[in-house]
């Protein structure tokens, strides 16, 4: 059974097609990894599917809900994990949850029970009266969390859920999220860590420019790679190797550069890796490390669009 | 119940705000303390009267004698004194002097009366219990003339005794500056329940928690109701305790018909939160709550927020625009003139201007997109 199904959707502002046609059906049990750069069309779509924006056409169906004719069914079996936090900072956790948990009918001796477990289940149990403008960021996301899942909903979606959070946070809510994938949610996933929707999503679509281009297992798409390499060099020192130093070498496509890694994304037929070096070398840059990456769905990701997730 | 549900979180939200609780309850409770306190000479519109006693030389025989010593006696229970012109004194010196009110002289010829000059007011009061008593005892000596005593008598006792007459040129009460500002700040503080409502929903929007509230299973009315009540609710409990605060610690006077009174403030809330919501759907991007603003501001300084506004002239006139000025009017009529009924018109106008300021948002509500 398809927990989210959509059809021919579409969503225009004014001339502009911020989504163009996009047909998509999400399974029982997936996490489906959702991709796209900024404004290429997935925050829109993912507000349709919520009900926040009016499709322009096309249909979206949630747990064989259609979401126009049916709205109130659809919406039940749906929780969501905004990107920006949906909490109340003068209202305790407790109260958080459990008010939004009401919105959804759950009242008495339930909503007590539901809004404990929701907190314990995101490590929040022991701060049920504290207030959010006392927490920490990662906190706060878990909170945001908690606020999704205390119905139970049937499909989650959670819109960059670990955005500015630190390390151990982010741990806590990908363990989350996997764990409530195996208790049977449904879970609609984007993140711009491409790390991390590679560690839990079952499938992915990508989108770009309002349309999937491409779907299906990590294995699925990185298999569809089969032109282009990634080169990543370490260097000791990276000053002096900004700008146009590589770009212009035989098969490079891409160059990008975090720290003192540079990443190079090139035509796979284009033996360069030599050139590339004495490029390097002739700028008296120290190499430290060369490696040439199996194709992984940041290389998916840049051939298919031509950029990083994150640019 | 959803929309309880709403109600219920917005008065907590409400109740947590610190700015919110000094700017409904700190502020025009101070505010009322300090004008009615530097105020109060303005209010003021009483006449202190000193004790009247008035000096009587009775040299009368028989039944003139007889009536104003039975004059006296019902007088001296108002607390007018009479005293008896003992030998040596001369009694149009003693008013001279002014040792007392009034001099009366008694002969069986008549009644002649001398007042101080200095106690006008006294000796006016003492001048029309006289001319009432000479009324009497004129009427009963014509009686006399064709019928028996008895018959004079009854003359007397059909005065009940009855010599003084409150008539006055002002109501029977009116208000001290403690009185009007403790009326005149709740009135006030009504009004400013548009300033809360302005961010009804772009507070949810603001804060984000907006995209869970439509996203869930709810009506988009629910939401409404649940966000107008809230603030109502609110803003009615902040009136109701400054009601109370005034009542027993300022000992402001709120009259016999306490429920009318709240029920025209709930009113004048209610059209405040419709302005609220109102305002800021017709001018988006904050500029509705500017426009706000400067409504309460100006509403609450011609309406009488501040100082009280006169019935008559240009200012008179004016007034009237503000809706402060219906709530004080009717106010005063229910606490000042007894007159309970008094509160329907302005309930009307409240309620009848909120009915209008909401089907001003029907597009606002009509929209379905959230982001």
């Amino acid at each position: 059974m398809n927990v989210l199904e959509i059809r021919g959707l579409t969503k225009k502002f004014g001339d502009v097609v911020a989504v163009d046609n996009i047909s998509l059906k999400v399974g029982q049990g997936e996490i489906f990894g959702f991709l796209g750069a900024n404004g290429a069309g997935k925050s829109t779509t993912i507000n349709m599917i919520c009900s926040l924006l009016q499709p322009t056409d096309g249909d979206i169906r949630i747990m064989d809900h259609d979401i126009k004719l049916q709205s109130r069914f659809a919406k039940q079996s749906l929780g969501i994990v905004p990107q920006d936090l949906a909490i109340y900072e003068d209202m305790s956790a407790y109260e958080n949850v459990s008010f939004f948990a009401g919105l959804y009918g759950i009242r008495g001796a339930l909503l007590k029970q539901r809004t404990q477990e929701a907190l314990e289940f995101v490590g929040l149990g022991d701060k049920a009266k504290s207030f959010p403008k006392n927490f920490s960021g990662g906190m706060k996301r878990r909170l945001n969390i908690a606020c999704a899942i205390a119905h139970k909903p049937k499909l989650i979606i959670m819109d960059e859920p670990t955005v500015g959070i630190d390390p151990q946070s982010r741990n806590y809510i990908l363990s989350s999220v996997r764990e409530l994938n195996e208790s049977g949610c449904t879970i609609i996933y984007t993140s711009h860590y491409m790390e991390e929707v590679e560690e839990i999503c079952s499938r992915i679509a990508i989108v770009d420019h309002g349309k999937i281009i491409a779907e299906g297992t990590k294995e699925q798409l990185t298999a569809t790679i089969t032109d282009t390499k990634d080169i990543v060099i370490e260097l000791k020192n990276a000053a002096g190797a900004e700008g146009d130093l590589l770009k212009g070498l035989p098969g490079v496509r891409k160059v990008s550069q975090e720290e003192n890694v540079i990443r190079i994304h090139s035509d796979a037929s284009v033996d360069n890796l030599n050139r590339i070096l004495k490029q390097l070398m002739a700028e008296d840059l120290e190499i430290r490390k060369v490696e040439e990456r199996e194709p992984n769905l940041e290389t998916v990701f840049l051939t298919l669009t031509g950029r990083n997730l994150r640019d | 119940m959803i929309a309880w549900l709403i109600t219920v979180k917005e008065v907590k939200q409400h109740f947590r705000d610190y700015r919110t609780l000094f700017f409904l309850l700190a502020f025009p409770i101070v505010l009322m303390l300090i004008l009615g306190i530097t105020l109060t000479n303005a209010f003021t519109s009483e006449v202190k009267l000193d004790g009247i006693s008035v000096l009587v030389n009775d040299a009368s025989s028989g039944e003139l004698s007889r009536s104003f010593a039975a004059f006296e006696g019902e007088l001296s229970h108002s607390g007018i004194a009479f005293e008896k012109l003992k030998p040596g004194m001369e009694g149009r010196e003693e008013i001279g002097s002014d040792h007392y009110t009034a001099y009366v002289q008694l002969s069986d010829t008549g009644m002649s009366l001398y007042s101080s000059s200095s106690t006008t007011v006294e000796s006016i009061i003492v001048q029309g219990m006289l001319s009432a008593f000479t009324d009497k005892y004129n009427a009963a000596a014509a009686v006399a003339q064709e019928a028996d005593s008895a018959e004079v008598q009854a003359v007397f006792a059909g005065s009940g005794g009855n010599y003084v007459k409150d008539e006055s040129v002002i109501p029977d009460r009116m208000p001290g500056s403690m009185d009007y500002y403790a009326m005149s700040m709740t009135v006030m503080v009504g009004l400013f329940g548009a300033m809360s409502a302005g961010g009804l929903i772009s507070s949810e929007r603001v804060r984000g928690t907006g995209v869970r509230l439509f996203a869930a299973p709810i009506r988009r009315s629910d939401i409404f109701i649940g966000k107008v009540m809230g603030n109502v609710v609110a803003n009615t409990l902040c009136i109701l305790i400054i009601v109370v605060f005034s009542k027993w610690v300022f000992k402001a006077y709120w009259g016999a018909h306490l429920a009318a009174v709240i029920a025209v403030l709930i009113c004048e809330v209610i059209m405040a939160t419709s302005f609220g919501i109102a305002a800021n759907s017709w001018i988006k991007n904050g500029g509705g709550r500017g426009l706000i603003m400067l409504v309460v501001q100006l509403s609450s300084f011609i309406g009488g927020a501040y100082f009280p506004v006169a019935d008559s002239g240009i200012m008179g006139t004016v007034a009237w625009l503000s809706p402060l000025r219906w709530a004080n009017h009717a106010l005063l009529s229910i606490i000042y003139n007894d007159d309970a009924a008094a509160a329907w018109p302005a309930m009307g106008f409240f309620l009848g201007a909120a009915l209008l300021l909401l089907l001003s948002t029907v597009d606002f509500r009509r929209n379905r997109e959230v982001v």
